[in-house]
């Protein structure tokens, strides 16, 4: 077993010096997208863009995605149940999800469920590693993931339809078309996932997955309009409706069901001229959800958050090596539900960002945020970084910045227990990174420090369980990121790779937190000879604790997939593929009592036309 | 003072050794298993998690264990939530909340022997009358409350007595079963009285609100009524209050009432001629033959969360939950009622599995 394993890891690392040696051509090509600080303030971290075609490849669950592909740790309460990231050590509510520029993560607990975003609604998905409190507020304190939608205003009518089937009776299928002309550019993207979701749990005389379907049903559109050559509009909107029912666990069944509706829109209007970049946005973005303790009865609680948002952004490009860029921001959440009343939270923030170009070969990059809420008091926001570029093949980045996690509406007005008085939560990080590239292969390390302050614990207190600001965890590690293309003649190779190394202690007991592991691999090959393509991933989660006293373990896990396709097509592409998960069949959780499936079964077909 | 200890505790030991000796050497009593001679300590686990556990500890506090179910009976867990444990002749049947099963194991070896599967939800408490099991059920998703009544041959659930909602413990006394309808929160006020023989309900006592134990001393029955918490309405919070049932008349004849809202009586046990209760996270003892509750307690035990509770053999067993997430303990202090200690004299920390809410004594 451990030989095998081995083997896998030279064939893979043999692979990284052949791909070093050849070369490939990258194109690109020019997008509009609203996320405009993604590029141009992200020089100091670790960015790491997924676009559409690893998207493709993988399951449409954000989860899935970003498990196979990036640093980010994932807890799932069985496939498809609740998942949770945990991004450099950190918390859920402490890895921001950023739509389109802006911050969606739940107004009522502070965290978004990866499993309920479905990444083929979106061109690209980039993984923004450290602190981004300053440019995208809460949460973004172990990192940032940003869904993009971007607009082309090239000539063209393309469709995609993507259906897929397999065990468990699980359907998935998404629709997209592109229309642009040089003016007007469209994007429509609909999708519809269900599953039986009735696995076994491997080694347990024939136990399954009980209660545990799913379906999730989710539409996105993106419109820009180049009114004239410097005023632009842009409107974006997403809509998603899921259900969930919550299997249990293998000792208990369940009868819990979950639904989810959420919809987000979003105008902005830019004027864009030389030196002038002014943009005014106003989103509006709901979520709710009803939870049903059992489904056969009709009682359930729900709450619902809707929010308001007017952001107006003016840069202005001083001089050619000095760029500024400012934001003020107000938003407005009502949130009502069973368990937490009927309350209106405000926020209001103003940020600066200053970008300046010391030497050609050096920038810095700072910026500083200050917001004001009637419902908890925040830090000064600030992020501060440096990138330098000695040569052609090498850089180094440097980044310290103070981020934040403000108490979610759950931790404020909870009934019963909700705490009016929290502080939020805030982390001072420090990173050093460097990058080796050359045209067909980029290396990245990272190395970084977190010291997190004013943790939210709900701890109990005579029989009132209540959150505090008492947590103070410090956590460091390393990130490595490789990736590599090359094409020849008719053959392609594309391979990718992450590690992190993870420490993340309570500074009081000195112990690793809960559900972090020390380890996490990936590794990704895909190669293409002609109409025939072969993809392979690989996954390995070191052992993590599930209690606080670390004396309870539960075990690594590695995890494969394989897949091949062929494209029919002769004009237009008609792509047939197959797909084994879980190859090797292996018994794992990631959550203890609550098994992930075994080997399993996916056909799909891709036409564009 | 540290000298002092010292005598005294080399005192103390040379009683304890002494007494072993004589018991080893006059009742030549041969141990029915690793878990006989001491007390079962339910560990609840985390909900939703199959980590429910059960640990020992022996009488003498000299050797404690936390059992490892699956070891002693391969490939089977105890489940998720573990609720409560009822001893009948050799056996120990473990209720386990939200796996909606009890596993059925050899109280002194912990030896798998049975389960009852079928017909239970959202089990709570069992208690035995007239040949057969009775399990208070709180059906979720139906909400009415039932006992459902045990074969104890096939291990079926045979029937079920309607009773009015949350149906939580239940004990045994003279043929009888008493019912306390708490649902921890601000519902239940009553106690259901069932007549196995007939398997109706014979009587309801209104006692106050929120019962939560029973004891029977004589012809009285002792409730611990915990008040209304203040969930769901904060403005119903209530004062718990302790109050004595008449057996023959199944009648109210003397409440002991706490004075402010937020004052509920956690847990409550009648050891000797004392009863003993957890009351703001201190600890108060009186003589059963009192007229008033005490006013100051007796002691504060030095526990995070107090998440069980149980006195026997002179001693105090405080189960920690700490903060759920981690691993409990259990502190066992001197009762204080005869013996050279104090009350609330630690005599053991003893580590355990998560959330220790409960203590079964195996003798």
């Amino acid at each position: 077993m451990t030989a095998k394993k081995l083997f896998l890891f030279w064939m893979l690392l043999l692979c990284q010096i052949i791909c070093a040696q050849q070369d490939t051509i990258v194109k690109l090509k020019e997008v509009v997208v609203s996320d405009l600080s993604l590029q141009r303030f992200s020089n100091s971290l670790s960015v790491q863009k997924l676009n559409d075609s690893i998207i493709e490849k993988n399951q449409s669950s954000l989860t899935s995605l970003l498990q196979y592909n990036a640093v980010i740790y994932f807890k799932q309460n069985g496939f498809g149940m609740v998942s949770s990231p945990s991004f450099r050590g950190t918390t859920a509510q402490q890895t921001a999800v950023i739509w389109n520029g802006i911050n969606i993560n739940s107004q009522l607990n502070g965290q978004t469920d990866f499993n309920t975003i479905t990444t083929k609604d979106f061109e690209s998905i980039t993984v923004r590693a450290g602190g981004g409190s300053a440019i995208y507020g809460s949460s973004a304190i172990g990192g940032s993931i940003h869904l993009n939608n971007e607009l082309s205003f090239t000539n063209q009518f393309q469709n995609t339809l993507a259906l897929n089937y397999g065990s468990f009776n699980t359907f998935g299928s998404n629709y997209k078309a592109r229309i642009a002309n040089q003016k007007i550019s469209t994007n429509i993207s609909i999708s519809r996932n269900s599953s039986d979701n009735d696995y076994e749990y491997l080694g347990t005389k024939g136990k399954k997955n009980e209660n545990g379907q799913f379906y999730n049903t989710s539409m996105n559109v993106s419109f820009g309009y180049k009114i004239n050559a410097f005023h632009f509009l842009k409107m974006y909107s997403q809509f998603y409706e899921g259900e969930r029912h919550f299997s249990g666990t293998i000792a208990s069944e369940s009868k819990n069901k979950y639904q989810d509706f959420n919809t987000r829109n979003l105008v902005a209007w830019s004027y864009l001229k030389a030196k002038v970049k002014s943009t005014l946005k106003v989103a509006f973005f709901s979520e709710q959800y009803k939870y049903f303790e059992n489904y056969e009865n009709y009682d359930f609680e729900t709450s619902k958050a809707e929010t308001i948002l007017y952001q107006y952004d003016f840069g202005y490009l001083i001089h050619p090596k000095l760029e500024m860029s400012s934001s003020i921001n107000y938003t407005q959440t009502k949130g009502t539900g069973s368990n937490i009343g009927n309350v209106t939270r405000y926020i209001g923030s103003a940020a600066l960002l200053v970008k300046y170009q010391i030497f050609k070969s050096l920038q810095s990059e700072l910026s500083i945020r200050q917001e004001q809420s009637n419902a908890y008091s925040s830090p000064l926001l600030f992020s501060f970084g440096m990138h330098a570029a000695p040569t052609q093949y090498y850089n180094i980045k440097l980044n310290v910045s103070r981020n934040f996690r403000m108490p979610t509406f759950n931790d404020l007005y909870w009934i019963s227990g909700g705490n009016p008085n929290l502080k939020a939560e805030f982390a001072n990080q420090f990173e050093i990174g460097q990058e080796l590239h050359g045209k067909h292969y980029k290396f990245s390390a990272t190395v970084y420090y977190n010291a997190i302050r004013n943790l939210l614990h709900w701890r109990p207190t005579n029989n009132q369980w209540s959150p505090e600001n008492v947590g103070k965890v410090n956590s460091y590690g390393a990130e490595f990121l490789f990736d590599c293309n090359k094409k020849w003649g008719v053959h392609k190779l594309n391979f990718g790779a992450t590690y992190a190394y993870t420490i993340s202690k309570d500074v009081a007991s000195d112990y690793q937190l809960t559900f972090v592991p020390y380890h996490k691999f990936t590794g990704n090959l895909a190669y293409a000879y002609q109409k025939f393509g072969f993809h392979y991933q690989y996954l390995f989660n070191g052992a993590v604790f599930t209690l606080n006293d670390n004396k309870t373990i539960l075990k690594e896990y590695s995890v494969s997939n394989l897949g091949v396709d062929y494209d029919f097509g002769l004009t237009n592409t008609y792509t047939f593929g197959f797909q084994i998960l879980n190859l090797a069949n292996e018994n794992y959780q990631s959550v203890p009592s609550r098994p992930l499936p075994g080997r399993n079964y996916l056909i799909n077909l891709t036409i564009k036309f | 003072m540290k000298f002092n200890k010292l005598i005294l505790a080399a005192l103390v030991s040379t009683l304890f050794f002494v007494s072993c000796t004589n018991d080893d050497t006059n009742n030549n009593y041969v141990p029915k298993g690793n878990y006989d001679s001491g007390v079962l300590v339910m560990n609840e686990g985390n909900f939703g998690t199959d980590n429910a556990s059960v640990s020992y500890i022996s009488f003498d506090l000299n050797s404690y264990e936390n059992i490892d179910f699956s070891v002693i009976n391969p490939g089977e867990v105890i489940g998720n939530t573990g609720q409560s444990i009822a001893f009948n002749g050799n056996l120990a049947y473990i209720v386990v909340n939200v796996s909606n099963k009890i596993e059925i194991v050899n109280r002194y070896t912990l030896k798998k022997v049975g389960a009852i599967t079928a017909g239970l939800n959202k089990p709570r408490y069992m208690a035995f009358a007239n040949g057969k099991g009775y399990v208070t059920n709180w059906n979720s998703g139906t909400g009415a409350g039932t006992v459902a009544i045990i074969d104890l041959g096939s291990n079926l659930v045979t029937a079920t007595i309607p009773v009015s909602d949350f149906p939580n413990k239940i004990i045994e006394n003279a043929g009888k079963l008493y019912v306390a309808h708490n649902d921890l929160g601000q519902g239940g006020n009553s106690i259901t009285v069932i007549d196995p023989s007939t398997n109706t309900v014979n009587a309801t006592i209104a006692v106050g609100d929120m019962p939560d134990a029973m004891a029977v001393d004589g012809t009285t029955l002792w409730v611990s009524c915990q008040g209304k918490s203040s969930y769901p309405i904060a403005a119903d919070e209530s004062a718990g209050k302790i109050v004595k049932v008449n057996l023959n008349s199944n009648t109210v004849t003397q409440t002991f009432s706490l004075t402010n809202a937020t004052d509920h009586v956690a847990y409550f046990e009648v050891f000797g001629d004392y009863a003993f209760y957890v009351l703001n996270s201190k600890i108060y003892k009186f003589p059963l033959t009192a007229s008033a509750l005490p006013i100051t307690e007796s002691f504060t035990p030095t526990a995070d969360y107090i998440y069980g509770f149980g006195v026997k053999n002179n001693k105090i067993y405080v189960g920690d939950a700490k903060s759920f997430v981690t691993n409990g303990t259990v502190l066992v202090y001197s009762a204080g009622t005869f013996g050279p200690d104090s009350i609330g004299t630690l005599l053991a920390t003893i580590p355990v599995g998560v959330a220790p809410n409960g203590f079964y004594f195996n003798q």
